[in-house]
């Protein structure tokens, strides 16, 4: 049992990444939904399961209605993703410690060949952002050819998540440390903030405070969604307007 | 250039080394030779774990949009934004991400075809050249889509050597955009012809009658930029967006005011709006006098307060903008819609000012606007098919048995002519009717350019290449052409060695011309670079001010639109953000959630949830769409945020053929249209009225939002 004084906050350490989405811009436009699912190999699972719920989004947009008609408004689009807590709710319940803490990067990790199956973990995320490979999803022959090959193919029995493009952190670092240097703010981003075309996501380094994410972290109405759970959320949200 | 020119040999040669942020040019076809490899087995010019990376254009739609697509061993893997390229600056849609699901996609067209059978490409040639040769060129009829360009460009020269007909290009995007209304009320306002170009994003209100500008309106990736900059609260006031239309798009969902008004009432209320703005500006305009506010307000169901709230903020708002499109203009009194909402802009003396209203700048080479055909004009090519005039019709692009409603009798008419060649890529419904497939390349394994025709400050010509060598035995239609004319001899003949020769040909006049953002000596340095920047552009803004001497003092009529059929609905059909025209096959963008309604893979009518309980309608039951041109049965989605009055359908669903991942899901809301036209020649999409039967029967749809929670399901409070 660890006493919450042992609890080393995460906020305080270095190596965090982090994001910031504006709400207030965000068109629900899906094409973070898209660039997410063909960096990662995100399978498409089809008409039925999907309407079971078994849709395998890393990232989704949810929208709410306010109102009745004709006083009704969809409330500002909340692109929902792993928040890659710093002290996440879902790695304390995993037999097989398969999704863990990166200390490097303060991650929160997915290894896909450690998990076991037991769904654990997502039925203790709060923001319900993890998916569950009930089958192994057929891509017929000639759609693998897109595999990104920096990342793994997972199949059935395996959880899986958004990582914050792990493989495009690494090849970043990996690009600087080999010229002696330090990775750039700005240099590389994740899948969907390269994709999206209102710019409302800004992905970066939230310990250097020159850094664009931290810059605009600080602004005063920034929200940490479900903050008040502990999770300490790396993903500040704007809703605007 | 030799075409055994490997890209080995021209890696030696220009010293380029496989570097995983450099993006390769070539200065000839070589990259059409790059192999797919196993694996295991890496060719020469690539490192384990290195990619490559190809500029070209996204041709999922016609806007034109620069991609940089990553590709390891001879694969596509990823397609981003060209950061270059001044139309998206970086930036993709949902459509250009899956781009690659087509590519791949299992059910492209593999090999030319006759019919069920497959033929080699010389039978196919001889096929072309007999077609040429045989038939008196006035009947022989090219029908395209709106892209690729340089293709267009090819027909329009052949059609020209040789006194065929003119190529007609049409899009259904174009249709439900009112593109030909939209720059027909310009050339009436402004006595020119061109596209409006809005600058949403130095603007602080806009109002916007029906044009869903964050769906698929034009150049949705551009104006979604535009929208970010409305709302940018750091360097100035944060803008304000309002939306008019009968049912809550995406594009209304974003704006902090939606106004469901009745439809066919948008040019009173512009009007209206004119006039109270006028008086509060104490300007007099005649354009507005006709106008009656209190009117407008009780027939358009908007209370005057309201209006005059509005008409208030866009009166003594410094960077007023409206902006007409999409169903507004859909209607029999489309063009007065446009012209009156534009005339707002001229009272908001906003023509060529940053957050204003411009003229569009043409393409590089450009002289003149040239926009697609509208659905009348098609409605005249049906007709000349249906009479016999066309012997032989080749289609390119486009899908018109999908994409043009049922009732224009497309698919009958290809009856009457002769003999039908598809090239298509997919075997669409419109391959399927056709007598031969003669499958293009897909556009990522193609050579090409297209104008960008509304977007961007600059003129852009969006350059595109082969990112990887065609994974089929598919051919280039330009290469097809060329090699058919030289067998049918005479006019037909072109001296064009391959279609990477006519490329050059085509844009070599840019390397004379000034204020470009790159210029060489020679064509083959002038075309690595266009390759490598992909494309080529100016650094001056290329946009025209609108005249805006007179537009106050026209007449501008407010009445209302006529509605055909007897239903007591209004039926407004709009294109689905995500699949549009021809996404439907590409099984990401049917996972895809719809942003208003999250339903994925499936049509769905949404309906207001008072209107579906009065009628004893439940989500999922399916019920009978029943219109004077035909009827569907679709499953309901209560919808909070549309007029009682109205039902939507999303376009894009409802295929027959194109794959397994289209075929056999959804209706196609199309089917309920007919020839109704307004005055410029767009067809009155949203001018039908339409009647609801009960079927009794149920289709549950896949919805990402879970029914848990919405009007009280599961909560404990069902009614």
């Amino acid at each position: 049992m660890i006493r919450p004084e042992e609890i080393k906050m995460s906020s305080e350490e270095t190596g965090k990444w982090g994001m910031v989405i504006d709400q207030d811009i965000c068109t629900g436009c899906q094409a973070c939904v898209a660039a997410c699912a063909m960096e990662n190999n995100v399978t498409f699972v089809g008409e039925v399961d999907s309407g079971y719920g078994r849709s395998m989004h890393w990232i989704r947009i949810e929208r709410f209605w306010e109102g009745e008609y004709p006083e009704v408004k969809m409330t500002p689009n909340q692109p929902m993703l792993c928040q890659q807590c710093g002290h996440a709710t879902c790695e304390p319940v995993c037999p097989a410690f398969a999704t863990v803490h990166s200390q490097s990067e303060q991650l929160n990790l997915q290894v896909y060949n450690r998990c076991v199956g037991t769904r654990y973990c997502a039925n203790n995320c709060p923001y319900q952002v993890r998916s569950f490979n009930w089958r192994d999803y057929e891509r017929p022959e000639p759609l693998p050819n897109q595999f990104n090959p920096d990342v793994t193919v997972r199949r059935r029995g395996v959880m899986e998540k958004c990582t914050f493009c792990i493989q495009r952190i690494h090849k970043a670092q990996d690009k600087a440390k080999s010229e002696g240097r330090e990775v750039v703010d700005g240099e590389f981003t994740t899948a969907c903030a390269q994709a999206c075309p209102a710019s409302a996501i800004t992905f970066g380094r939230i310990d250097n405070p020159e850094s664009l994410v931290s810059q605009l972290g600080h602004r005063s109405h920034g929200v940490k969604h479900l903050e008040e759970l502990g999770t300490l959320p790396n993903i500040t949200y704007y809703k605007g307007g | 250039m030799s075409n055994k020119f490997s890209r080995r040999d021209f890696l030696k040669l220009t010293g380029v080394g496989a570097a995983t942020t450099a993006i390769l040019t070539g200065c000839g076809p070589a990259s059409r030779y790059v192999k797919r490899e196993p694996y295991m087995q890496m060719p020469e010019y690539n490192y384990n774990g290195l990619s490559t990376f190809y500029a070209t254009t996204c041709r999922e739609c016609a806007a034109g949009c620069g991609l940089i697509v990553r590709t390891s061993q001879g694969r596509a893997i990823k397609t981003e934004g060209n950061a270059n390229n001044p139309l998206n600056l970086g930036k993709t849609c949902a459509r250009g991400q899956a781009t690659l699901h087509g590519l791949y996609n299992p059910d492209r067209v593999t090999d030319p075809m006759k019919g069920d059978s497959k033929i080699t490409w010389d039978e196919a040639t001889q096929v072309v050249a007999d077609a040429l040769k045989n038939n008196k060129p006035e009947e022989i009829a090219f029908l395209m889509g709106t892209a690729p360009d340089h293709l267009f460009d090819f027909v329009s020269d052949l059609a020209n050597a040789a006194g065929i007909n003119v190529p007609v290009r049409f899009n259904a995007l174009s249709m439900f955009e009112s593109r030909a209304t939209l720059s027909k009320a310009a050339e009436n306002l402004f006595g020119k012809t061109g596209l409006p170009f809005f600058d949403v994003g130095g603007a602080q209100i806009v109002l916007s009658f029906g044009a869903n500008f964050l769906e698929t309106w034009l150049s949705p990736v551009s104006y979604t930029r535009g929208f970010a900059g409305l709302r940018e609260a750091q360097t100035k006031m944060r803008g304000k967006f309002v939306q008019f239309e009968a049912t809550m798009s995406s594009t209304a969902g974003k704006a902090d005011e939606w106004i469901p008004l009745k439809p066919g009432t948008e040019a009173m209320v512009a009007l209206a709006i004119g006039k109270l703005a006028a008086e509060m500006k104490g300007v007099s305009a005649s354009a507005f006098e006709g106008a009656n506010p209190e009117d407008a307000a009780k027939k358009s169901g908007i209370k005057l307060e309201a209006l005059e709230h509005i008409a208030e903020m866009f009166a003594h708002s410094g960077g007023a903008l409206a902006i007409p499109g999409g169903a507004a203009l859909g209607q029999s009194n489309g063009l007065a819609v446009a012209e009156a909402v534009l005339a707002l802009n001229a009272l908001a003396d906003n023509f060529g000012k940053v957050g204003g209203v411009y003229i569009s700048a043409l393409a590089p080479m450009q002289t003149e606007y040239h926009g697609p055909a509208s659905a009348q004009e098609m409605q005249d090519f049906i007709k000349n098919m249906a009479d016999g005039k066309f012997k032989v019709l080749f289609v390119h692009g486009v899908n018109p048995v999908f994409e043009l409603p049922a009732a224009l009798g497309f698919k009958a008419a290809l009856k009457g002519v002769g003999q039908v060649i598809s090239f298509s890529t997919f075997p669409d419904e419109t391959a399927a009717e056709a007598n031969y497939v003669f499958p293009d390349h897909h556009g990522l394994e193609s050579w090409g350019y297209q104008r960008v025709a509304t977007g961007a400050a600059q003129p852009v010509l969006s350059g595109a290449q082969p990112v990887v060598s065609p994974f089929y035995n598919t051919r280039a239609t330009i290469d097809l052409l060329l090699a058919a004319g030289q067998i049918a001899g005479g006019k037909f003949a072109l001296t064009f060695k391959d279609e990477v020769e006519f490329l050059q040909s085509k844009v070599a006049p840019l390397m004379n011309e000034a204020d470009g953002f790159f210029s060489a000596p020679d064509i083959n340095t002038f075309m690595a670079s266009f390759q490598q920047y992909g494309g080529w552009w100016k650094t001056t803004d290329g946009r025209t001010v609108p005249a805006a001497a007179d537009v106050l003092n026209k007449s501008m009529s407010g009445a209302e639109s006529k509605f055909a059929g007897e239903g007591e609905f209004f039926f407004v059909p709009f294109v689905s953000p995500t699949l549009a025209e021809a996404g439907a096959n590409k099984p990401w963008l049917q996972e895809l959630p719809d942003p208003t309604t999250t339903v994925m893979w499936n049509t769905w009518v949404a309906m207001n949830p008072k209107t579906a309980e009065e009628m004893g309608i439940e989500d999922d039951d399916v019920v009978r769409i029943v219109s004077e041109f035909g009827e569907l049965e679709v499953p309901v989605y209560k919808y909070p945020a549309i007029r009682p009055d109205t039902i939507a359908i999303p376009f894009g669903q409802g295929h027959t053929a194109y794959g397994r991942y289209a075929e056999n899901r959804g209706v196609n809301p199309t089917d309920l249209l007919g020839q109704n036209f307004n005055e410029a020649g767009d067809l009155a999409f949203a001018g039908v009225k339409v009647k609801i039967e009960k079927t009794g029967k149920k289709k549950p749809l896949s919805r990402l939002e879970s029914i848990m929670g919405v009007y009280g399901v599961g909560m404990g409070e069902e009614h």
